[in-house]
C-alpha cells in the first residue's frame, strides 16, 4: 500500500475545514472531469489576509485529504499573495507525493478551486 | 437474485490465448479495462509492423509492386471485416473510431435529412459519442433529441413507444451499454424504428467483440464500431451502412481519393466507401484490424460468445458476495456481456481503483463516458471491470480478494 498513507486516510476521515464560511466574501467550485467530483471553496478575507477558509463537496480520499491539508496550509500562510504562489507540487508535497498522473488531478483540484476563488 | 445463472465451476474452461497477448507474457496483470480498449495479439502486432517495415507504400496510388501490395492488404483487411459482419465489402467505410463514424453520419445524412419538426431518439445509456453529436444536430436544426429511459438496467420500450412517432427520423442506440453491459433488444428497436418510418443507427463498440455481429440479419441502417475494442489497433474504426444509404449520401470530408474528376470550377466524386475515405487512411491500422477479426473468426464467436458468458456467470456470482457491493445493469444476467460496473458504499471509485492497481488489476473509474446515465441512477461515478478473451477465473479471483482487501483499508 504506497498511496494510501495514514497521513492521507487520517485527514480523509476526519478532515478539517470542511464546511461553509459565514460571511465568505469569495467563493469558488470547481469539478474533475475524470470523475464529476466536485469541489466548493468559500474564503472570508480582509485585504490581503486570509480570515477563514472552508471546502465542501463530494469526493475521493485523495481529494478529501489534499482538501483538509491545503485549507490547514493556506490558513497557516494567511497572506493572498503568498497563497496564489502556491504550486500542485507543493500539494503533492503535502500528501507525501508518490501520486499517480490521474490521481494528480484529485489532488490538484483544491488548490486549483481556492486559487479560482481568490481571482479578482 | 437470478436462478437462472449456468456456471462452469472448473477453472480449465480457458480459450488458451493468454499467450498470443504479448503484453500478459511479461507481467502478472489482470486486465480488466477491456471495455475501454482491447490488448493486441502477436499476430496484429506483426501485421502492423510488416506494413511498416516491409511494404509502407501509399493505397490506390503507385502502380510499382509495393504500392499494389500496400493496396491490396488493405482492401482485404475491408473483406475480412465486411465478413465478420455478413456486410458487403463496399458498404465498410474505414474511419478513425465509432465517434467519428457516428459524427460523420451526423454531419452528412443528419444534415441533409433533419428538419425543424423532425425528432431524434437516444437512450440515457448512450456513451457520449452517440449522445452529444445528435443532441448538437437537434440543437443547430432546432430539432427535438428525446431520451429514452432505463427501466432496471434495461431499456424501457415502453418510453420508447412513446418516444417514438412519425416525425421520428433516426433511433441512435447502443447494441451493448458500455457501463451496464445491457444487450439491447435491437432487432425489435429496428423493427419498431422502421415500422414508423425512422432510420436505425448502432453504436457496436462493445458489441462486436463479443457477439457474432450479422448487419443483415439486424436489419439496422447504420452500425459503428472501433478496431482497439476488438484487437486491433487504435486509429481504425468503421461505418457501416446500407450500400443505397451510402450512395445517397453527400462527402463527409474532401481531398485526395474521394475524387473522381477535378476541374477549376468542379468535382465529381468516387463511389463509396472511397467516398468517404479522404486523404491518406490509417493504413497499417486498417490491416491490423483486419488481422484482428481474423484472429477473432478463428477462434469463431460463437466460441467466445459461450467462453465470455460463463466468466461472465462466474464474476457476477463472486462480486454477488461482496458485502455493500451493488452491481449496476440488468436483474438477469444472461441480458448482460461481461461489463460490470459497480461501487462499494462508502468507498469512492477512484480510491477503489488505486487499490486495485496495487494489486495488478486494471479497472476504469469514472463515468465511463455516460454521463446521462450516472446521473440517472443518481451517481457519480463507478468502477467498471469489463472482461474478454484473454481473462479467466483467475482474474475474477483475483478481483475479488483485492476488493476485500481495499475493504480493509477503507472500512
Amino acid at each position: 500500500m504506497t498511496l494510501y498513507k495514514q497521513i492521507i486516510l487520517e485527514n480523509a476521515q476526519s478532515p478539517k475545514n470542511e464546511g461553509h464560511v459565514k460571511n465568505a466574501n469569495l467563493k469558488a467550485s470547481i469539478s474533475n472531469p475524470l470523475c464529476g467530483d466536485k469541489i466548493s471553496i468559500e474564503i472570508a478575507s480582509s485585504g490581503n489576509i486570509l480570515k477563514d477558509i472552508k471546502f465542501s463537496g463530494t469526493g475521493c480520499i485523495i481529494m478529501k485529504a489534499s482538501a483538509s491539508l491545503v485549507t490547514e496550509k493556506v490558513k497557516e500562510i494567511k497572506e493572498i499573495k503568498k497563497i496564489n504562489k502556491l504550486e500542485k507540487e507543493d500539494v503533492y508535497k503535502l500528501l507525501g507525493g508518490e501520486l499517480t498522473t490521474s490521481r494528480q488531478k484529485c489532488a490538484g483540484l483544491v488548490l486549483e478551486a481556492i486559487k479560482k476563488a481568490l481571482q479578482p | 437474485m437470478n436462478n437462472k445463472i449456468i456456471m462452469n465451476k472448473s477453472k480449465k474452461n480457458t480459450l488458451n490465448v493468454k499467450g498470443d497477448f504479448p503484453i500478459l507474457r511479461n507481467n502478472n496483470l489482470a486486465y480488466l479495462d477491456s471495455g475501454a480498449t482491447s490488448l493486441k495479439p502477436r499476430s496484429v502486432i506483426q501485421a502492423v509492423n510488416s506494413y511498416n517495415s516491409k511494404y509502407s507504400a501509399n493505397v490506390h496510388r503507385g502502380i510499382y509492386k509495393m504500392s499494389e501490395k500496400a493496396t491490396l492488404e488493405y482492401e482485404k483487411a475491408r473483406e475480412l471485416i465486411a465478413d465478420f459482419i455478413n456486410a458487403r465489402f463496399d458498404e465498410i467505410v474505414f474511419v478513425r473510431n465509432t465517434t467519428e463514424a457516428i459524427n460523420l453520419v451526423a454531419y452528412v445524412w443528419g444534415e441533409a435529412t433533419i428538419r425543424k419538426q423532425d425528432n431524434i431518439l437516444a437512450s440515457v445509456m448512450e456513451h457520449h459519442s452517440n449522445f452529444v453529436p445528435w443532441q448538437e444536430l437537434a440543437k443547430r436544426k432546432k430539432a427535438q433529441f428525446r431520451v429514452i429511459d432505463i427501466k432496471n438496467g434495461e431499456l424501457d420500450l415502453k418510453d420508447f413507444a412513446k418516444k417514438l412517432n412519425s416525425n421520428t427520423k433516426l433511433v441512435a442506440i447502443t447494441h451493448v451499454s458500455n457501463v451496464l453491459g445491457t444487450i439491447n433488444p435491437i432487432k425489435e428497436i429496428i423493427r419498431i424504428a422502421h415500422k414508423n418510418g425512422a432510420l436505425v443507427l448502432v453504436d457496436g463498440a462493445q458489441a462486436a467483440p463479443h457477439l457474432k455481429v450479422d448487419v443483415k440479419d439486424l436489419g439496422c441502417d447504420f452500425y459503428a464500431f472501433s478496431g482497439h475494442k476488438m484487437l486491433g489497433p487504435t486509429g481504425i474504426g468503421v461505418l457501416w451502412a446500407r450500400k443505397e444509404i451510402l450512395d445517397g449520401m453527400q462527402p463527409f470530408m474532401f481531398g485526395g481519393s474521394m475524387i473522381e474528376q477535378v476541374s477549376l470550377k468542379n468535382s465529381t466524386f468516387n463511389h463509396s466507401p472511397e467516398k468517404f475515405e479522404a486523404g491518406t487512411p490509417d493504413i497499417s491500422g486498417a490491416i491490423g484490424f483486419g488481422e484482428a477479426v481474423k484472429y477473432l473468426s478463428q477462434i469463431g464467436m460463437d466460441k467466445i460468445v459461450s467462453y465470455e458468458e460463463d466468466l461472465r456467470n462466474y464474476a457476477y456470482l463472486k462480486l454477488s458476495k461482496i458485502k455493500d457491493l451493488t452491481i449496476y445493469g440488468p436483474k438477469d444476467i444472461n441480458k448482460k456481456c461481461g461489463v460490470f460496473a459497480f461501487n462499494i458504499q462508502g468507498i469512492h471509485p477512484h480510491d477503489l481503483a488505486t487499490i486495485l492497481d496495487e494489486e495488478g488489476i486494471a479497472v476504469r473509474a469514472g463515468h465511463h463516458c455516460a454521463m446521462p446515465l450516472h446521473t440517472s441512477l443518481h451517481l457519480i461515478a463507478s468502477v467498471r471491470a469489463s472482461f474478454y478473451i484473454y481473462n479467466d477465473k483467475d482474474d475474477v479471483d483475483k478481483l475479488v480478494a483485492a476488493l476485500n482487501k481495499a475493504i480493509k483499508v477503507f472500512k
